[in-house]
């Protein structure tokens, strides 16, 4: 049955708000977000007349009712369908914590300008894990409640301890035939090391591959330094060689903006696409470890960092309009929290913090970390984020430690002064080690933060190209699948 | 009143009284329309451009305002803060109107989560 236009003008006056937030965008656009972050894009003046109760533009009155912003006086069913939509948004809380990351080793035989970690020499073996550390690791890795269980292999360069990694796997194949989790494995390398043993190994438990990959040659050789000055061509022949034998979805590759990056987002979204890689993360450098040195790669502001990303994303726009596939990692995150209901729990994107329900680190000596950023800043002499040890803490003592309760329940965004009342609050996070990192506590002052423009930024860049460009509108709605 | 269209109203001095001094800046609200917290979520939401001191003064609330750098000139910073302020009224008023559903909503949301009854039977 089709309803006539009459069954549902509403009259001026005819409604009552929705819980709803607002950001002025720019000087013509206003976002409107419900408690879940469904949106609607106003004039200023449509918010006012809104507000007042005034409004008769039917149409727009629509698309605010469906997304949840008003309702008619009475009504229970919005309600009722936020409250299951907040449920589900949410529901993975209960399933922490689907990550565990293994530090295999703190040695690399790189030497990146802007490496996080403060790696050791190559041949420092005291630096390494120990198939004791790990079998406790694993121990407390299969106590979580996640359904999913990935682990991954961090370093240092994790190739390093090749051995371990072998050994930690067969083990968790092992010990799962009684838990029958969701299993996965992933080495986080710079492809190096890679040789017939290894991807015979990843071919046989389905191992996926994240590498490094900042750019063209230059710009990734300048960036990634090791001896011989070809670390983008090992990167390069490392990745193709991946695609051949294990299948072109089994390797993934992240790039850090360093300043001599900015400029060229046309340059590394190519080099991406040239090897066939159907998907690039447009990241920042992260203040931590070496990156904080004056030659660490992180001279320069958020603004540029945000020109540099508009100016990426053009270029995977037009190269999707020319019929190459390729996907922004970051903007498909927040497209599934702005088009969907699910929540990809993105460690950095959510709140309460993804720090230990998101994710566990399990440093080379045993030492647990909330967040591979916390294991950073004890590698700088700050352990605020050390919630034990595989050594003498059992899984309540980890989960229910101050080191992680104090920092999620201070960061919470709905309980944080500006974001409580910021429109993005839905897309967002807290990041607590991030703010602990900058500002000397968990919550952060958010107008002073770093973490908070950057995100703004992203999320008003992407809000103008879905107005302005159908194409990238839709495009966005593909990325949120 | 019509906060939302980002008109100088609310209650401000759309003029401001006189600058204090040349890094001081002053507006005068009153306190009738225009309520301290809005004021001092302003001055959170503006810290990165400039800082705020907020006194009550009879019955107007003066904002002196200290930008952070020169590179704006007075009367942008005035508009700057006043929308804010207007902004921030707003947005009051709109969690005002809306409370008693934003909690019904959540109480919607998490109290048929079934950990009640856990609860009471213990730790599964």
């Amino acid at each position: 049955m089709k309803l006539g236009r009459a069954a549902t003008e509403l009259p001026a006056q005819g409604w009552q708000l929705l819980p709803l937030r607002f950001h002025r965008i720019d000087a013509d656009s206003v976002v409107l977000t419900s408690l879940v972050g469904e949106h609607v894009l106003v004039t200023p003046g449509e918010l006012s007349a809104v507000v007042d109760g005034t409004c008769a533009d039917q149409d727009l009155l629509a698309r605010l009712r469906a997304a949840h912003l008003i309702q008619v006086p009475g009504e229970r069913l919005p309600a009722e369908l936020l409250a299951i939509k907040l449920r589900t948004r949410m529901r993975r809380l209960p399933d922490s914590t689907g990550l565990h990351i293994f530090v295999v080793t703190l040695r690399c035989e790189h030497t990146c300008r802007y490496c996080q970690v403060s790696r050791q020499s190559a041949a420092k073996n005291e630096f390494d894990m120990t198939e004791q550390t790990a079998r406790r690791a694993l121990e407390l890795a299969f106590r979580s409640p996640s359904p999913q269980l990935k682990i991954e292999f961090q370093g240092g360069e994790p190739l390093l301890n090749f051995p371990l990694v072998r050994w930690i796997t067969a083990e968790a194949n092992r010990m799962n035939t009684e838990h029958g989790k969701d299993l996965a494995f992933v080495i986080a390398t710079n492809l190096a090391l890679l040789d017939e043993e290894i991807l015979g190994f990843c071919a046989e438990n389905q191992v996926h591959i994240s590498t490094s990959l900042d750019g063209p040659q230059d710009l990734h050789n300048g960036n990634r330094r090791r001896p011989g000055r070809d670390s983008w061509q090992q990167a390069v022949a490392g990745i193709r060689r991946v695609q051949e034998r294990l299948g072109a979805d089994r390797v993934s590759a992240l790039m850090t903006t360093t300043e001599a990056s900015l400029g060229r987002a046309a340059e590394v979204i190519d080099t991406y696409a040239g090897l066939g890689l159907r998907g690039v993360f447009l990241r920042p450098v992260s203040p931590y470890g070496f990156a904080l040195r004056g030659r660490g790669g992180a001279n320069y502001d958020v603004g540029r960092w945000l020109e540099f990303y508009a100016a990426g994303l053009d270029r995977i726009v037009e190269l999707n309009r020319a019929g190459v596939p390729m996907v922004e990692m970051y903007a498909s995150i927040i497209a599934k929290k702005m088009l969907t209901n699910s929540d990809p729990g993105y460690v950095d994107l959510t709140s309460p913090a993804g720090i230990g329900i998101g994710a566990l680190v399990y440093n080379y000596d045993g030492d647990i970390y909330a967040s591979d950023e916390g294991r950073m800043l004890a590698e700088m002499g700050d352990r605020t984020f050390r919630l034990g040890s595989v050594h003498d803490s059992s899984y309540a003592d980890i989960m229910l430690s101050d080191a992680l309760l104090n920092p999620l329940t201070e960061s919470i965004t709905l309980s944080a002064p500006m974001c409580a009342t910021c429109a993005f609050e839905p897309y967002c996070g807290a990041d607590p080690v991030f703010h602990h990192a900058t500002m000397g506590d968990f919550t952060g002052h958010k107008a002073l933060s770093a973490f908070c423009r950057r995100n703004m930024g992203v999320f008003t860049v992407l809000l103008r190209k879905m107005r302005d460009d159908p194409y990238f509108r839709d495009l966005m709605w593909r990325w949120a699948q | 009143m019509s906060p939302a269209g980002g008109a100088a109203g609310a209650g401000a001095d759309g003029t401001g009284a006189a600058a204090a001094g040349a890094a001081e800046i002053t507006l005068v609200f009153d306190q009738a329309t225009v309520d301290l917290d809005a004021l001092q979520r302003a001055a959170y939401a503006v810290a990165a451009e400039m800082t705020a001191d907020i006194r009550a003064c009879g019955a107007d609330y003066a904002c002196t305002l200290f930008p952070r750098t020169h590179d704006t000139s007075e009367e942008e910073l005035k508009h700057r803060f006043r929308a804010e302020v207007n902004d921030q009224i707003l947005r009051a008023r709109i969690a005002k109107e809306t409370e008693p559903l934003r909690n019904l909503v959540f109480a919607l949301a998490f109290s048929q989560t079934g950990l009640v009854e856990a609860d009471a039977e213990g730790p599964a």
